[in-house]
């Protein structure tokens, strides 16, 4: 048995970690799910190779986000190294090492916003964005990144962090908001002004299972993926749409997942969510590394699967062809959309409510974009939480033109006021300032 | 008296050890045709009263040989698996057969076994007049329900018998497949050539316990060696590198270097104890839980022949003969040393003439050619190994903790045994930068080290309080639990375990335990705590009998 698709695995459970002792994102988690890759083998196929984790740095973290008061004390070394095991993914995808890697880690990072007060759905900061920006710090070739995130979850984090970036694509199949956490990622969410149509939304119903995903990938994915032409396509591997979820409600099977990174060929997978960590977690992370490695996965299926008793009805199929035909019509419509939203406004404004249901942090924001035909446009946070911080957040976005880059050194030399700080991210200097007043 | 007896591909090298005293040595030529008649050869040699001799540790080429040259029994595999990777992808021949049964990660059975399928198989084996099988299923290590099962359904039938859980309690069911196919297909060799050993001594008056040499450098007994054969395969470098810690009761992070004609094998020692391959050796190309020593093995050795190519001096990695010096046709590291005057056995004009082509083409002088020689030799081998420790220093750790605090191999010295050795101390304290040892007995380090090599047992406990159950498959336990079961209560029953099982196996005191792994992980389900999973790796350190005690 050989791997057609030389692939990389960087494995890290961090056995020595638990947000609480019954907490679903504990010690326990990946346990079974190293107990089945190592009985199968996987490790031992020629073409697949495990790499050891690495550490984030704070200046990587910093790429990213807004921690505030700073780094230090919103994360602990579990999560320098679940985002360093990702960087290491990268790292070894773009040296040509393997052609694909899967960042097997954990905590998860997903709901992770730009600015971090705490923790929001088990996460503290955002591995995949912390991934992408080190990969377009350190690999300019790399310009256009999709990161399509198939964790049951709507990834409110990612869609926030990438919102005004054009050249970052974030498609998001979660459960539909009106029936999970956290509540958002509807079809009207769809990118900021400068990045309109780079952020697409597909609410499943519940009960959706394997006929009902790959239709979305195979009619909405994909030919999204074809247009865009991405340099490098991420998952976001959450494995909670599967059918023994505890905490989900939907019906996907190993099988599908596997086939799902079969047809959509990421280069880097990263697991997010996924708390069956018996019945699920074993058998879907095998079939998405044998799918990535190229490997047959037809002999693989959960002990007691009955598939035709999960099988999603046809009303629900319906249901999803009709909602892949309003987003891609969307899609296609982006640019007129764009003018008709936006056409003459020079800054617009958002406010955001956020919670942080994992550390019980609320936070409420309004961020202002400066509207750029130039670049991504510059923008800027007013970030006050509970915890009593209050901070403005000034980006500076990769290739800012220079009315964007000036308008954002003036924001941040000239704010005054009831902040606790002004923190800057320069993406061109990679350089990351913090004023406190 | 005390004797090691290697037999290796070329020659078979025996030593006797009594009163704290290397008392003789001898080294005859391997008959490839007879081993018995080289050990018997051997042991003559030695001159010495067999009636002393109270233990005998061989170790052999035997099985290696008959794997490489595939002149193996044929055996039949009766395998259940259960969904995952497709079990057929592994299977060698017609002879594996696939029946029904699943059990999972935590040993719970989710498909049963077909009792009619097993005994047909069985039949269909014996049709084909195979006397050997061997009998695995996925996850037998954490219930071998299904493999004891068909154990009982096959015993009658078959003479030779093995089952994937005994081999090891290591997951890795391909590994456990072939593992468990060499362990019966070497069974009839092993058991012929041992009672033929055992018959041998007999005549001799040698009326002693006679223990074999496996890959992870300890000893098994004969009986022991009887059911797990394949453990014994590859003990040949294991035997220099226990050598290596019996000659210099090294206690620091060392390399071993053990140079010989065709390779040269290099291990390393961990403040003092041999490194394991993590999961286990490679044999035929076929990847085994059979434990044994992380070696890096070259073609880049005494006799390796030095040819030029697109004007730069390449060595081996193949062999053709001796060195020139010692009456070979070819030129060799060991004719560049003699030509450097660092090596004085044979003809010195010999070494000089044998580089006088490589010289001309190279419009360079003799002298200049064998230093050359000598540079790449050295640098070439610096480079796999440095490049061999990388490796052993990226591996992955599990734990924020091993994250945190690594333990980097960093070694302080070099301890080089085999044939050639002297003329190379001084080279190899140059290369590496760190201090260099060559000890008195280099050359028959492979027969000091079976000699004083001690016995090793590892087993693996796994308790799921959950479930109620406690397994240890090496040793065929299967215990109810309670509830309240600790981490403390499996360690405790482990430790116990495996001092029986060292008693069993072995004649001399036990040596210390290292807990290999141990790990607990409270089984929360719906935000409760439901039990326990615990793992217990443990074993016997893996060490020499310290030669004064000898």
């Amino acid at each position: 048995m050989k791997a057609l698709n030389k692939t990389g695995l960087i494995f890290f459970p961090a056995y020595d970690w638990e947000i609480s002792p019954t907490h679903p994102e504990r010690q326990e988690r990946l346990l079974y799910t190293q107990d089945q890759i190592m009985e199968e083998g996987l490790l031992d196929i020629e073409g697949i190779h495990e790499f050891k984790a690495g550490f984030a740095t704070e200046h990587d973290i910093q790429r990213v986000h807004f921690c505030v008061p700073d780094v230090a004390s919103r994360i602990t070394t579990s999560h320098n190294i679940s985002a360093g095991g990702c960087i290491e993914a990268a790292r070894h995808v773009l040296e040509g090492d393997v052609d694909k890697a899967f960042a097997l880690v954990r905590p998860p990072g997903h709901h992770s916003m730009r600015v971090v007060h705490g923790a929001r759905g088990f996460c503290n900061i955002n591995i995949e964005a912390i991934m992408v920006e080190w990969i377009r710090r350190n690999y300019p070739r790399i310009k256009k990144i999709a990161i399509v995130d198939t964790d049951c979850h709507h990834g409110d984090g990612s869609q926030d962090i990438f919102w005004h970036d054009p050249r970052v694509l974030y498609i998001s199949l979660h459960q539909d908001g009106r029936t999970l956490y956290p509540g958002s990622g509807f079809p009207n969410e769809f990118g900021g002004p400068n990045a309109l149509g780079m952020t697409v939304n597909v609410p499943l119903p519940p009960r959706t299972s394997d006929r009902g995903f790959l239709f979305v990938i195979e009619n909405l994915v994909l030919p999204i993926l074809e247009e865009f032409k991405p340099d490098l396509v991420v998952n976001s591997a959450g494995q909670d749409n599967h059918y023994s979820d505890p905490i989900t409600d939907m019906a996907f099977t190993a099988r599908g997942y596997a086939r799902l990174n079969e047809m959509l060929s990421p280069d880097i997978c990263v697991l997010e969510g996924g708390y069956s960590i018996e019945a699920a977690l074993p058998y879907v992370n095998t079939g998405i590394i044998l799918a990535l490695a190229g490997l047959d996965y037809s002999y693989l299926r959960e002990p007691g699967l009955d598939t035709e008793s999960i099988k999603e009805g046809q009303k629900i199929l319906d249901y999803i062809a009709r909602l892949t035909d309003n987003i891609l019509d969307k899609w296609h419509n982006k640019e007129r959309l764009r003018s008709e939203y936006y056409e003459g406004e020079a800054y617009v404004k958002r406010d955001k409510s956020i919670y942080y249901d994992t550390d019980g942090i609320s936070e409420s924001q309004t961020e202002e974009v400066r509207v750029c035909d130039k670049c991504p446009g510059v923008f800027k946070i007013d970030s006050q939480a509970s915890t009593g911080y209050r901070i403005l957040g000034i980006h500076i976005p990769w290739g800012a033109c220079q009315e964007c880059r000036e308008k954002g050194l003036e924001w941040f030399n000239e704010a005054e006021g009831p902040y606790y700080g002004v923190y800057l991210q320069d993406m061109d200097a990679d350089r990351y300032r913090v004023r406190l007043l | 008296m005390m004797l090691g007896i290697d037999v290796g591909g070329t020659h078979t090298d025996a030593i006797s050890i009594e009163g704290g005293e290397i008392t003789a040595s001898a080294k005859r030529v391997t008959r490839k045709k007879d081993l018995v008649v080289s050990i018997v050869d051997a042991v003559i040699g030695l001159g010495i009263d067999v009636a002393r001799v109270k233990r005998v540790v061989l170790s052999t080429t035997l099985a290696t040989n008959s794997i490489v040259e595939n002149t193996l029994a044929p055996v039949g595999m009766v395998v259940s698996a259960g969904p995952g990777i497709d079990p057929r992808e592994y299977f060698l021949n017609e002879d594996f057969y696939l029946v029904k049964g699943a059990i999972d990660h935590r040993g719970r059975e989710y498909q049963g076994l077909s009792d009619r399928e097993v005994v047909d198989a069985g039949r269909k084996l014996k049709a084909r007049s195979i006397e050997g099988i061997g009998i695995v299923s996925k996850f037998s290590v954490r219930n071998p329900m299904h493999e004891n099962r068909m154990h009982y359904l096959l015993a009658n039938e078959f003479k030779y018998i093995s089952m994937g859980h005994q081999m090891s309690g290591s997951l890795n069911f391909p590994r456990r497949l072939y593992t468990t196919y060499f362990n019966t297909a070497v069974m009839p060799l092993q058991h012929g050539f041992l009672k033929s050993v055992g018959d041998a001594f007999r005549d001799m008056g040698i009326n002693a316990d006679i223990l074999i040499l496996k890959a992870d450098g300890g000893t098994i007994t004969h009986d022991a060696a009887f059911r797990l054969p394949v453990e014994t395969i590859l003990s040949g470098p294991a035997a220099s590198i226990m050598g290596a810690i019996a000659l210099t009761g090294e206690r620091r992070t060392a390399l071993v270097l053990d140079i010989g004609g065709t390779t040269t094998d290099i291990g390393v020692l961990v403040k003092g104890v041999p490194l394991m391959q993590p999961q286990g050796v490679d044999m035929a190309g076929k990847k085994t839980l059979v434990r044994g020593l992380d070696l890096l093995s070259l073609g880049l050795a005494g006799d390796s022949t030095v040819v030029v190519e697109d004007g730069k001096i390449r060595i081996g990695p193949g062999r053709k003969g001796p060195p020139a010096c010692l009456d070979g046709t070819s030129p060799t590291p060991t004719d560049a040393l003699s030509v450097m005057g660092l090596f004085d056995k044979g003809e010195r004009r010999r070494a000089e003439e044998s580089f006088e082509s490589i010289a001309q083409v190279l419009d360079k002088g003799v002298e200049e050619v064998a230093r050359q020689v000598i540079r790449n030799f050295c640098q070439e081998l610096k480079s796999a190994v440095t490049e061999f420790i990388d490796v052993l220093n990226s591996r992955p750790v599990y734990t924020i903790h091993d994250m945190i605090y690594p333990e980097f191999i960093s070694p302080e010295t070099v301890i080089v045994v085999g044939g050639p050795a002297g003329s190379f101390c001084s080279l190899m304290e140059d290369t590496f930068g760190i201090e260099c040892k060559v000890p008195q007995y280099h050359e028959v380090a492979n027969a000091i080290g079976a000699c004083l090599a001690r016995t090793t047992a590892r087993i693996t406990l796994v308790a799921d309080t959950h479930l109620g159950k406690l397994i240890c498959p090496e040793l065929d336990i299967e215990k109810d639990i309670p509830g309240d079961y600790s981490p403390d209560d499996v360690k405790v029953f482990g430790m116990e375990r495996l001092d029986e099982l060292y008693r069993y196996l072995g004649m001399e005191d036990r040596p210390d335990i290292d807990v290999v792994e141990e790990q607990s992980f409270n089984m929360v389900r719906g935000f409760r705590t439901v039990g326990k999973n615990i793992r217990l790796r443990v074993q016997t350190r893996p060490g020499v009998l310290s030669l004064s005690r000898a």
